[in-house]
């Protein structure tokens, strides 16, 4: 990806690039662990449960932490797109869950929503429109 | 905004990416403000103007 900043140059956009695939790494592999780890690993031991919760929480924070350094670390048009694909993510995020929340309570909808659909979602939006962005701006 | 950044950088028989690479941003930044659908930051325009030895004016002009 052809990326940097204002200052540094390609070393510090792909340090913080690798950077946040690190953390993303981390970040879904503590969720795996904290899901599946009371079935699989420690049979449904609270405190194991409760640690591995902490652990992804942690991880978690650091994660936010690295998308934020990431953003300030590249190239002005790749934040640009960045930005506007997170503001259409969270504003679709934001409309599609409450819509979902008051047709719900209206008794409109048959079927529970899982919290992995509406993740899929957003990660699709985000895609979407980070390739809508590039198209733009080519 | 329109610019003469394409005319600057064509007199001196300059690439995008040799462009892009003097005032550290990608080449795409350099074609996207090259076709006015992208308005450098502040930073970058201070950078292309001490580039060309202009003023940010004289090379970016509002369209209004």
């Amino acid at each position: 990806m052809e990326t940097h900043n204002q200052t540094g140059g390609y070393q510090e956009a792909f340090k913080a690039t690798g950077q946040l695939m690190l953390w993303t790494l981390a970040w879904v592999a503590t969720l795996a662990l904290a899901k599946f780890g009371p079935i699989y690993l420690w049979d449904s031991q609270p405190a194991a449960s409760w640690a591995a919760v902490a652990l992804n929480l942690v991880v978690g924070v650091g994660w936010i932490v690295s998308h934020a350094r990431y953003l300030r670390g590249i190239d002005e048009l790749q934040r640009k797109i960045n930005q506007d694909a997170l503001a259409v993510t969270l504003g679709v995020g934001w409309v599609s869950a409450f819509a979902y929340v008051v047709a719900d309570a209206a008794d409109l909808i048959s079927y529970d929503a899982g919290i992995g659909g509406f993740a899929t979602l957003l990660a699709v939006v985000y895609m979407i429109a980070t390739v809508v962005g590039h198209l733009r701006y080519r | 905004m329109k610019n003469r950044l394409k005319d600057l950088r064509a007199e001196r028989n300059w690439t995008q990416a040799d462009l892009a690479q003097q005032v550290s941003v990608s080449r795409q930044t350099i074609n996207a403000i090259e076709k006015g659908k992208f308005d450098p930051s502040l930073p970058t325009a201070f950078r292309l103007a001490k580039l060309f030895d202009l003023t940010i004016e004289e090379i970016f002009q509002d369209d209004e």
